[in-house]
């Protein structure tokens, strides 16, 4: 008759007495096979079938899971073993009558991937083979290997054959590595390993007899001699011996196609992720996307653009205008501020979605992780350290969590240095800016010239890196990093709408909510006279105090070809947050006529006001204006992030680093521009 | 001592960017490649980080996208996806 139970056992070391298998097992009568019996451990990695086999030859039913062990619990049952079932059941034996079904005390003991006792698991089950006294440890050990991942259990086998004690190796798993067309030749096995290796599959009940048999018989061998290792106290050294050890095994009993056949992610891998065509490829990628967006969602934008300035300002001004309301500053909040700004941002939602969905479509097919390790590579090609690529890849969604993604490095200066780049990565409020200028400016050009916004985006982290690495840390050491990639596959429906959703969700409420903050602000500052005469909220907006400072500020921008006020004062508003550059933009322009020949579309505004600056070079000077606009300040919560990982001082350097470095190359460009458009 | 540990270790440390093309070049299974950085990993000679181009912890309340990204963090090796691993800076 089978039984099982569970008993707790006392964790090593705390001055508690060693762990005893066999204490254990004595303590509660009815549930051992008897005091002589045989203590057979059950030990093996998570997931490597177990406590099924467990059940299987106890006939016990046990809690079983598909998570490392959470609690440090060891099954018990009794194993009657016979040479004809997998398990006896006294009264109604089917054994032969010659043979009597010996009994085993079985354990199940906590899922461990090694002796080395890196867990509560492995500790317990260290204390129970290895620590206690020879006498109080199990007579024999079976120790489970998953077939389809065979390196991964037998280190836990090398240490187990060092220990004065039996064992038999459980292979299961074999249809899992027969459906990767992997086989385990269990002779060579035994040989390599120098004990007993039997294939099971504990789901199927099948390998159960020939695995009671192995047992029986290494119970009645003397114990084995252990597996030498090398007399040395380097744990690396000891480690390594027991890898040179299982991997020889591994290799001679394993029946694979091949290392050598590459599967169809290794193919794409080799150009995807090569020196000279990963670079290539992954630009060619973004190119493509930038291309697809734009190009897809231009005209849904601009008819949305034509909606809100047009039936949607319209039907807010008859409401007004039948509250009594036209021509107040009610009018100007609603109409020209809340309309205009929160109108203009809902125009990018085709856009934005659509490039979430690109990038989801491409993060999800395992497309990006390749692309990481390009971009790692280019880091550390320039010598800037490895890691320092993960927050930057965070800073092209936004940069106030790549600022704190920087924890990561753990080099202070490699922080700082980090710190100072990030906010040269173009985030996605950025974005919004240089798809509207493109689609303006360049019409079916308008991805290729967001798309080398990115690349200047990356030139400028590389150079401005190499830049401080030379002159303030040249002594930063790199750190080594590698990648391990996921399998390529095919992207789901249903995840890939759920990012898109969700992303798209978070941009909207958080872009709104600066939006509309920031379009009251700039509305008080626009209502604010700054000459006698004129009351609050009848004020042109050039008068106002918006426009005064504007256009005090502007003149600096002419070397650059954008000094008109309007521009400036987009930059000025970009300083608190990108995603309102556009909707103060709308919010002036809406208060403005339309000049002869023009819609009225704030892009004709735009492209007005580039030309009249730029002396007939306007796209110069658009170019200019959009390096600025990728250079300087991304937004106070940047620099609130930057103050809070390293300080004021380095705040305000890096402050003036980027308008420097914004307002030199914006006047580059447009001076070496307007020589050739 | 050149044993697979020795191997994946000095790949690491070259900048070998890849597990498949560690194999490739210490002529070790994936599987045995696999199983070293898991043992690496445990024995704490090399971090673990689980990557994607979400956020970190922290930061997020002014993000745009805050609402939709992942977290990476050092969760171990069990979950698919892009994972980091570095070396482990360890005193001698």
């Amino acid at each position: 008759m089978s039984d099982s139970t569970r008993v707790r056992l006392p964790l090593t070391p705390a001055k508690t007495p060693l762990p005893s298998a066999k204490a254990c097992c004595h303590e509660i009568p009815q549930h051992t096979a008897g005091v002589d019996a045989a203590v057979v451990a059950l030990v093996g990695a998570p997931n490597t079938g177990k406590s099924t086999l467990f059940n299987g030859l106890t006939g016990s039913r046990v809690t079983m899971g598909n998570w490392p062990g959470t609690t440090v619990e060891v099954s018990k049952g009794v194993w009657r073993t016979t040479l004809q079932s997998p398990s006896c059941n006294c009264e109604t034996c089917t054994c032969a009558n010659d043979e009597s079904p010996l009994a085993i005390t079985l354990l199940d003991l906590p899922g461990a991937y090694s002796l080395d006792a890196h867990s509560p698991d492995e500790q317990l089950t260290r204390g129970l083979l290895q620590d206690g006294p020879v006498s109080e440890r199990p007579d024999l050990c079976i120790v489970t290997i998953d077939a389809s991942r065979m390196a991964h259990g037998l280190y836990l086998v090398a240490q187990v054959r060092e220990l004065a004690m039996r064992v038999v190796v459980a292979v299961t798993m074999s249809d899992i590595a027969a459906q990767r067309e992997m086989s385990v030749d269990t002779a060579l096995l035994s040989r390599a390993l120098g004990c007993p290796v039997v294939e099971t599959d504990p789901r199927r009940r099948t390998g159960l007899v020939p695995l009671a048999a192995a047992v029986r018989t290494a119970l009645a061998d003397p114990v084995p001699a252990p597996r030498p290792v090398p007399p040395t106290d380097d744990a690396l050294v000891l480690d390594d011996d027991r890898f040179t050890w299982l991997s020889e095994a591994a290799e001679r009993a394993t029946v694979a196609p091949g290392n050598d056949r590459l599967t169809l992610s290794d193919k794409v891998d080799r150009w995807v992720t090569a020196p000279i065509a990963g670079p290539v490829i992954f630009l060619a990628v973004m190119w493509a996307v930038f291309q697809i967006t734009t190009a897809v969602a231009a005209p849904l934008q601009n008819a949305l653009d034509g909606f809100f300035s047009g039936p949607v300002s319209h039907a807010v001004t008859a409401l007004l205008t039948l509250a009594h309301l036209n021509g107040t500053w009610v009018e100007g909040l609603l109409v020209n501020g809340l309309v205009a700004g929160v109108g203009m941002l809902l125009t990018f939602v085709p856009l934005m979605a659509l490039m979430f969905l690109l990038l989801a479509l491409l993060e999800d097919s395992g497309y990006l992780a390749r692309a990481a390790v390009v971009t790692d590579r280019l880091m550390r090609t320039m010598g800037l350290p490895g890691r320092a690529f993960l927050p930057l890849v965070v800073g092209f969604g936004c940069n106030v969590p790549a600022i704190s993604a920087t924890r990561i490095l753990p080099d202070a200066r490699q922080r700082l240095l980090t710190v100072l780049l990030v906010p040269f990565t173009s985030c996605s409020a950025r974005l919004t800016v240089f798809v509207m200028l493109g689609t303006v400016f360049f019409g079916t050009n308008a991805g290729t010239a967001v798309f080398a916004m990115y690349v200047a985006s990356v030139a400028l982290v590389v150079l401005v890196g190499l830049l401080l690495r030379r002159t303030l840390w040249r002594t930063m050491g790199a750190e080594p990093l590698i990648i391990d990639l996921p399998a390529y596959h095919l992207p789901t429906l249903r995840l890939t709408a759920s990012v898109v959703w969700q992303r798209l969700r978070g941009f909207l409420r958080t872009a709104s909510g600066i939006i509309v903050v920031t379009v009251c602000a700039v509305w008080l500052l626009q209502s604010v006279p700054t000459t006698g005469g004129q009351s609050f909220g009848q004020v042109p907006v050039e008068d106002s105090v918006y426009g005064v400072v504007a256009r005090t500020i502007a003149p600096v921008f002419a070397p650059a070809g954008f000094d008109q006020w309007q521009t400036a004062s987009a930059l000025i508003v970009g300083f608190v947050a990108k995603e309102a550059v556009i909707s103060s933009w709308a919010q002036t322009y809406a208060t403005e006529q339309p000049a002869p020949g023009q819609t009225g579309l704030l892009g004709d505004h735009i492209q007005a006001a580039f030309v009249q600056s730029s002396g007939g070079h306007p796209l110069p000077a658009v170019l200019a204006f959009m390096v600025f606009l990728l250079a300087y300040t991304p937004c106070v919560a940047t620099l609130a992030a930057q103050r809070r990982e390293v300080g004021l001082k380095w705040t305000l350097f890096g402050v003036a680093m980027q308008l420097t470095t914004a307002w030199l190359l914006a006047v580059a460009v447009f001076q070496i521009g307007r020589l050739f458009w | 001592m050149s044993g697979p540990l020795h191997l994946v270790l000095a790949e690491i440390t070259a900048g070998t960017p890849t597990l498949t093309e560690i194999s490739r070049r210490t002529g070790l299974t994936l599987d045995v490649v696999h199983a070293a950085i898991d043992h690496l990993v445990r024995a704490g000679r090399i971090t673990s980080t689980q990557l994607s181009l979400g956020c970190p912890t922290g930061g997020c309340g002014t993000c745009s996208s805050s609402g939709g990204c992942s977290l990476p963090a050092a969760v171990g090796r069990r979950r698919p996806g892009l994972v980091s691993l570095s070396l482990t800076q360890r005193v001698a």
